[in-house]
């Protein structure tokens, strides 16, 4: 719950800092006029970093156009997308027709679209009272099978995660040096080499008849996200004074207090790092998902992919756009609200040393 | 008797504690062991598993789960060397990872810098822009970029590189610095190999940029003045100030993207199945399409055990090298 809360603030605080940005460039540019006039800085001089902050500003326009394109195209349902008249759709045509064939119609969140209502019941089996969905005669979209599998993903890979890199990089023990060294090798395996098993991971899949599971799919994602995230928590969490927990335990504290008042809260964005990147490794990938799940278990990313290809030449962009967008919203918010956390856990920390 | 009884059964634990590989000081073994454990069994064990079907002449799953296949030795592995396709996909597979890692490299550098500048303002909302990237799922981002390398007339770029003419025409430029639209980005070798470039590059940047700008944001700015007050120049200050900062972290940034590189499945697959007509098919894409289209379960086990093994070569020189493992001695 207080994660809940503390995530809140934390984007609270952003856009609170966003929407005080006009504010502060205000600021900025009176406080530059006024030092030219004063002569503090020469007309050279502004326009010199004037000229920058405006090169930045193109660079970043550039990089981020392809994302700016479609989303544009999300909003353009009805008409061609490739025409005569340019790359952008004419904003006039604006609307949100996509978003609703997403929402309504295709398997996003129901199956078909067919969305059903919660229904109280009263009497009946389980109980005096209890809830039912009804109305449906499809069933749960592809959203619900995404999230099962990150579910899973996420409790295993941080169960297995998070202690591993606590005795990596504070116990010495046994093997510890060969089993690290393993993981460094097979940190920038992961996507690309549970694609290259395929044909070994889909035989013995099928021989175990493990094959059509949403668990073992999201346990699998977990294996794969855990060489590069136990070594990159492991690396932060070095970089916490061991001095810390030994001032800790002289005032009394036991093992586990260490742990919770010591490592869990300096370990914060570690942690918000490792979250986003194995939240990724379960929600992204899609080739196993497609390979070993039926269409009755396909994840959003399945369904992507399959909107993608509808036809060789024919993408359906406005819609394929919308779906994209939706799927990777949930992402980005949170991967733009711990930005911060981000940098500075993917710093590596002693690596310039 | 009574009393021997339980010395023998201490003395006996002792013995058994001893015998034992590792004592009660190595509980830590206990936390690593269930990802050592779900790693294995879900990335190792299948890695040989891969290995014994390239030994063997399976064409189709179910004549590797119902065991029709034949071991046949190395016979998989002779046939590759003698494959000419082999050869292209190898080939195109090193110059795709090399070029795309100069690119990033130049790329990263320059947005980092640019992004950690005095004189650019907001530097952090646009540092917050740029790595956006590295959030969307890639099947998304790399569709989009197939979206805007469209063969089509009006395509994306083929409309902006259309308006690029018209304004160099305009302005009576010498026909060799027309482009010739449309470009079929898609259905020409090297067209598709620039599309491929792009893409990984855009994709990978962010990263890089990430590790940069932090280890730029650890120079103390009076290194920057003392060498200013030195006498020199940008240029002398980049090399003698920035570049030493930031060599060891691209390095380390370089290693990893460029394993990635290697292994890239989705760009060429999403873009046109490594075409036109297989000449683009990176090592992962040859290797599942021969299992897939073709039906080669023995041959595509051969390729993609000869992909893992230059992966794992490749990893293995650049930790023993590269300091990439540095935090795992004892220190």
């Amino acid at each position: 719950m207080s994660a809940i809360r503390s995530f809140a603030s934390l984007v609270a605080a952003k856009l609170v800092a966003l929407a005080t940005a006009p504010k502060r460039l205000v600021v900025t540019v009176q406080r530059a006029v006024y030092d030219v006039r004063t002569g503090k800085r020469t007309p050279w001089d502004v326009t010199k970093s004037v000229l920058m902050t405006l090169f930045g500003l193109a660079m970043v326009l550039v990089l981020l156009f392809p994302l700016f394109w479609i989303t544009t195209a999300s909003l353009a349902e009805g008409t061609r997308l490739f025409n005569t008249s340019g790359i952008f759709p004419d904003p006039t045509t604006y609307n949100l027709d996509a978003y609703r064939w997403v929402i309504f119609e295709s398997d996003f969140f129901f199956v078909d679209g067919d969305w059903g209502y919660p229904q109280l019941v009263v009497g009946g089996g389980g109980g005096l009272v209890s809830f039912r969905w009804a109305g449906t005669e499809t069933g749960p979209g592809a959203v619900f099978n995404s999230l099962y599998i990150v579910s899973v993903t996420l409790a295993a890979g941080f169960g297995m995660i998070v202690p591993a890199a606590y005795a990596f990089s504070r116990r010495r023990f046994v093997g510890r040096k060969r089993i690290l060294y393993g993981y460094v090798l097979f940190t920038q395996i992961g996507a690309g080499l549970s694609i290259a098993t395929l044909v070994a991971l889909y035989s013995l899949f099928s021989t175990y008849g493990l094959t059509n599971n949403l668990f073992i799919l999201g346990l699998f994602y977990a294996a794969s996200a855990i060489p590069f995230n136990t070594w990159l928590l492991k690396t932060y969490m070095d970089n916490i004074p061991v001095s810390y927990e030994e001032a800790a335990m002289v005032d009394g504290a036991s093992f586990l207090d260490t742990i919770r008042e010591v490592i869990i809260p300096l370990t914060k964005p570690g942690l918000a790092v490792v979250l986003i990147f194995v939240w990724l490794a379960g929600w992204n990938e899609f080739i196993i998902a497609q390979t070993l799940l039926r269409p009755e278990n396909y994840p959003l990313s399945v369904e992507l992919y399959n909107i993608a290809t509808e036809g060789r030449f024919s993408t359906p962009w406005t819609r394929f756009a919308a779906f994209a967008n939706l799927f990777a919203l949930p992402v980005a918010i949170v991967y733009l609200a711990a930005q911060r956390s981000v940098e500075d856990g993917l710093s590596f920390g002693g690596m310039e040393g | 008797m009574a009393s021997s009884q339980p010395g023998t059964v201490a003395s006996g634990l002792s013995r058994l504690r001893s015998a034992l590989p590792f004592t009660s000081r190595d509980w830590g073994l206990l936390l690593v062991a269930p990802g050592v454990i779900l790693f294995s069994s879900f990335m190792l064990y299948p890695i040989f598993y891969l290995f014994y079907i390239s030994l063997t002449d399976a064409t189709f799953a179910g004549s590797v789960i119902g065991g029709g296949a034949e071991l046949i030795g190395l016979a998989n592995y002779v046939q590759l060397i003698g494959d000419p396709q082999f050869r292209t996909s190898m080939g195109t597979t090193w110059l795709f990872v090399a070029v795309s890692l100069v690119v990033k490299v130049f790329l990263a550098v320059g947005i980092a810098l640019l992004l950690n500048h005095v004189r650019v303002a907001g530097k952090r909302y646009m540092r917050a822009a740029v790595i956006v990237p590295l959030g969307f799922p890639g099947i998304f981002t790399i569709t989009v970029w197939r979206g805007m390398f469209s063969d089509a007339r009006y395509g994306v770029f083929n409309t902006i590189l259309g308006r690029y003419n018209d304004v160099m025409a305009s302005l009576s430029a010498p026909q060799a610095l027309l482009f010739d639209v449309p470009i079929g980005f898609l259905s020409g070798r090297w067209e598709a190999f620039f599309a491929y470039v792009t893409t990984e590059v855009w994709l990978a940047y962010p990263f890089m940029v990430i590790i940069i700008v932090s280890a730029l944001q650890d120079v103390p700015r009076s290194l920057h003045e003392a060498a200013m007050v030195d006498g020199a120049g940008a240029l002398q200050r980049f090399r003698t100030v920035t570049l030493p900062a930031i060599k060891g972290p691209v390095l380390f940034a370089s290693i990893l993207t460029a394993a990635t590189s290697f292994q890239q499945f989705l760009i060429p697959w999403v873009f046109n199945q490594g075409g036109p007509s297989r000449q683009n098919e990176l090592i992962i894409v040859y290797g599942y399409r021969e299992a897939i289209t073709f039906n080669q379960f023995g041959l595509s086990a051969a390729i993609l055990i000869v992909g893992i093994a230059f992966v794992g070569l490749f990893m293995y020189v650049a930790v023993r090298f590269g300091g990439l493992a540095e935090g795992v001695g004892d220190e």
